[in-house]
């Protein structure tokens, strides 16, 4: 049997939750699942990259047969998730359904890096050697931030990819892309998405943390342990520096970041946003999904 | 005896590829061991080193720690940088602050530069004192203080 799931028609990290709903309901009994895009209008590198998260999460152990996927059937949006990487990763984790068009992943457009795949240190240095050049024009001629600002971008994504390496148990993605945000600022945004189907914030840090929070220990707890105490699951002093680093870069330049993690997402939240900044008993996704939004620079009353 | 440790070299000869940028754990405990060797094995006996981060593009904060921070806080000599540009100490200054350590950077390249103590402000203090007191630097009329080594 196989277990229908949703794919929103605007894909991005508000609708993600209803498409973690569909996800959760769907692989509670070990089925093959088909994820239907079919409908798909628009998603953001946040949507596509918990896309492919929730293709690797479906796998089933000892099963040869991949979770299907109903490819978008509109050519525009069937065009732009090709440039964006998506289908040359997704190749890998889906059986996909729906003609494909023969298109490469941008080297010339708002896709900053297409979806690339991260699952060793060597990633890391290929993602930060590719995504400076373009990221420099783009951070500063279009957001309008200090030239000097592009090192920073480059040490956030860094250790945002790193994060996987480190802390998943498994491989993941990262995509940057620029855009113009209509809907919440009426202004161009720089977005990082990365996300892993792996073993997420709480199982990594609950040997050294979960004693400290006693029954209060959650898939929140872990999230804001890392995010707003900087704590590790190594004992190292120097660890946990990363999301720290991350979280000082995006307050200089107003920037937001969001991070989801099984039934918890936590935000640090800039004016311009309505985001909340902790959520529990969200449905159980596996992994981690990283957000980081960086706007163009001046008035950002939403 | 000043030791010069050009970084961008150990780090090309430390990762495969042509990558210039320092991220990542790994490339940062492999290129602090090369230094620590290279330090360890100088034939003279080294007062100062010098580490150059000259060619070096970016610098995260798991290097940061992972290279400056290890080798201060492990430190056999007097460790100067120099070659840092705006964005390294970005990168560099607050592990050095949440460690309570402090580093000397050169300000000018080529050497025998003015000197700035970087890091936490106890630390740097005490970092000054040390070297004006060895008589291994010596306090300028600026109020900056340079190397006495050539």
């Amino acid at each position: 049997m196989t277990r229908l799931v949703d794919v929103p028609a605007q894909f991005d990290d508000r609708s993600f939750e209803q498409f973690a709903g569909a996800y959760a309901a769907a692989a509670t009994d070990g089925e093959r699942l088909l994820f239907d895009a079919h409908a798909a209008e628009w998603a953001s590198p946040y949507g596509l990259v918990g896309l492919l998260a929730a293709g690797q999460a479906a796998r089933r152990p000892g099963s040869p047969d991949r979770p299907l996927l109903t490819a978008p059937t509109h050519a525009d949006v069937l065009t732009y998730w090709t440039r964006a990487g998506f289908f040359r990763e997704a190749a890998e984790l889906f059986e996909i359904h729906g003609k494909l068009p023969r298109v490469k992943p941008a080297e010339q457009s708002d896709v900053l890096l297409p979806v690339t795949p991260v699952r060793a240190a060597e990633d890391v240095h290929a993602v930060v050697s590719n995504i400076q050049q373009r990221a420099s024009a783009i951070l500063a001629s279009e957001l309008g931030l200090d030239p000097k600002a592009t090192m920073g971008f480059a040490m956030a994504l860094s250790e945002a990819c790193q994060n996987i390496v480190e802390h998943a148990g498994t491989g993941g993605w990262v995509a940057v892309q620029a855009y113009h945000w209509r809907r919440k600022l009426a202004r161009r945004v720089v977005v990082i998405a990365v996300a892993d189907a792996g073993v997420g914030f709480r199982h990594s840090l609950e040997p050294t943390q979960s004693k400290r929070f006693g029954a209060r220990w959650s898939d929140a707890a872990a999230l804001e342990a890392a995010l707003i105490q900087g704590v590790s699951r190594f004992r190292d002093p120097g660890r946990g520096q990363g999301l720290a680093g991350i979280r000082r870069y995006l307050a200089r330049w107003d920037g937001k970041i969001a991070i989801r993690s099984g039934t918890a997402r936590i935000a640090i939240v800039p004016k311009w946003d309505d985001d909340v900044p902790l959520k529990d008993g969200l449905p159980a996704f596996p992994g981690a999904q990283v957000l980081i939004i960086i706007p163009e620079q001046g008035s950002t009353t939403p | 005896m000043i030791q010069h440790i050009d970084v961008h070299a150990v780090l090309q000869e430390s990762v495969s590829g042509v990558y210039t940028d320092l991220v990542t754990r790994p490339t940062g405990r492999v290129v602090r061991e090369r230094i620590e060797r290279a330090m360890a094995t100088a034939q003279d006996p080294v007062t100062v080193t010098r580490i150059d981060f000259t060619g070096v593009g970016c610098i995260d904060y798991s290097c940061a720690d992972e290279i400056v921070a290890k080798l201060l806080r492990d430190r056999r000599a007097v460790v100067v940088l120099s070659g840092i540009s705006e964005g390294h100490r970005e990168a560099i200054e607050p592990v050095l602050a949440g460690h309570g350590l402090a580093a000397l950077i050169e300000r000018r390249e080529g050497g025998n530069g003015e000197l700035e103590a970087l890091g936490a402000p106890e630390a740097a203090a005490a970092l000054v004192d040390e070297l004006v007191a060895r008589r291994l630097a010596v306090r300028t009329p600026a109020g900056t203080i340079a190397l006495t080594l050539a």
